[in-house]
């Protein structure tokens, strides 16, 4: 089967400055991966870099497509709604989504927003963060695509919100489609993980299975990523 | 489900499954809940629940039969044997334990024999 994710040799410069350099990851169908690091790692460019909407130099294949257009077919990114004025309608934006994703599927849509009560007569403004959060994750799922990017999902929301939210990512995450999930505070969502990617010293620092670091170290996921900073810095 | 993140996952879902078979909540012959719908009431992974799953069908406690679901073994020696083999396990944590605090094997009997005595007139 073709790998959900491909990267090789991906490096991303702001001006004079490297966010983030040879980046090689690969990441096979049906996966949900912790995209691991601390605030400012690069966690989030890494996403755009997968987008496409940040370019680098280097090869990125989502589910075998290298170009931009074909990449971003294949994403469903948790985009968080700036362009979109807080007096719109949740209708609106719903309907919007629609005519701009031919793989947005209204009654998948239907099933999230029920599960996660969210109430699409109301504005956006209205939302409280859980909430907004919440509708993210739904508009985000109801595309029925390959690769699924969220980014840090459950900052700031709590612990109800939150669980709601993982249940609806097991729920409604199709069995081939690999999910990408950034948090800097792992022991949230240790448990639904298959593997943890580490951004780290400007780039993939480490990729492993969740079970097989418990069944190495006897540590837990948490542990095991805050030893990684233990060992000493080896910033620039 | 609440987790222990030091265990491998399949390994506490592997468990909790048996627990539900030795106490009855699953009975012999009993179909399992779909794999996403055991992912859900755990809240864990699909791959890691179909993990233990597989463990599961090589132990031979659960049947997978093609098209039709996962099945608890209606064979009751072998759930009888599983048993057997999850207390050991237990008794041999607490027999390594004690035997660590330097206890003789007479003194680990008396201490359990008081023990469930208390135990059994605290009830």
């Amino acid at each position: 089967m073709t790998d959900s994710l491909s990267m090789q040799n991906v490096t991303y410069k702001r001006g004079m400055k490297t966010i983030l350099h040879d980046v090689d990851l690969t990441l096979a169908p049906g996966k949900i991966v912790g995209l691991l690091g601390e605030n400012g790692a690069g966690k989030t460019t890494l996403m755009r870099l997968i987008t496409g909407s940040a370019k680098g130099k280097g090869t990125t294949m989502v589910n075998g497509a290298a170009a931009e257009a074909d990449r971003k077919r294949y994403v469903s990114f948790s985009e968080q709604l700036r362009g979109f004025a807080g007096g719109t309608k949740l209708v609106k934006i719903v309907a919007f989504y629609e005519t701009v994703y031919g793989d947005f599927e209204a009654d998948r849509f239907a099933e999230l927003a029920d599960f996660l009560q969210i109430d699409t007569s109301l504005k956006l403004a209205a939302l409280s963060k859980g909430m907004k959060e919440k509708l993210v994750i739904a508009l985000t799922l109801a595309r029925r695509t390959t690769l699924y990017l969220l980014d840090e999902p459950f900052s700031g929301i709590d612990s109800m919100s939150r669980k709601k939210i993982i249940n609806s990512i097991i729920q409604w995450k199709p069995e081939n489609a690999t999910m990408v999930i950034s948090d800097h505070y792992v022991s949230e969502i240790a448990p639904i993980l298959d593997e943890i990617v580490v951004v780290k010293d400007q780039t993939i620092y480490t990729h492993r299975k969740a079970d097989e670091v418990r069944e190495e170290f006897n540590i837990g996921i948490e542990a095991y990523y805050e030893s990684l900073y233990e060992r000493g810095n080896d910033n620039d | 489900m609440n987790f222990d993140d030091k265990v491998p996952i399949y390994y506490q879902i592997e468990n909790h499954i048996y627990h539900e078979i030795i106490t009855g909540t699953l009975k012999p012959g009993e179909k399992l809940p779909s794999v996403r719908q055991l992912a859900v009431d755990v809240t864990a992974n699909v791959n890691t629940v179909q993990r233990a799953l597989s463990e599961m069908i090589t132990a031979g406690i659960i049947e997978s039969k093609r098209g039709r679901g996962n099945f608890v073994t209606m064979e009751t020696a072998k759930i009888e044997q599983l048993k057997v083999q999850l207390v050991t396990a237990q008794l041999a944590q607490v027999y390594e334990q004690l035997h660590a605090l330097n206890l003789s094997d007479t003194e680990i009997l008396t201490s359990l024999q008081q023990y469930i005595q208390q135990r059994g007139q605290a009830k």
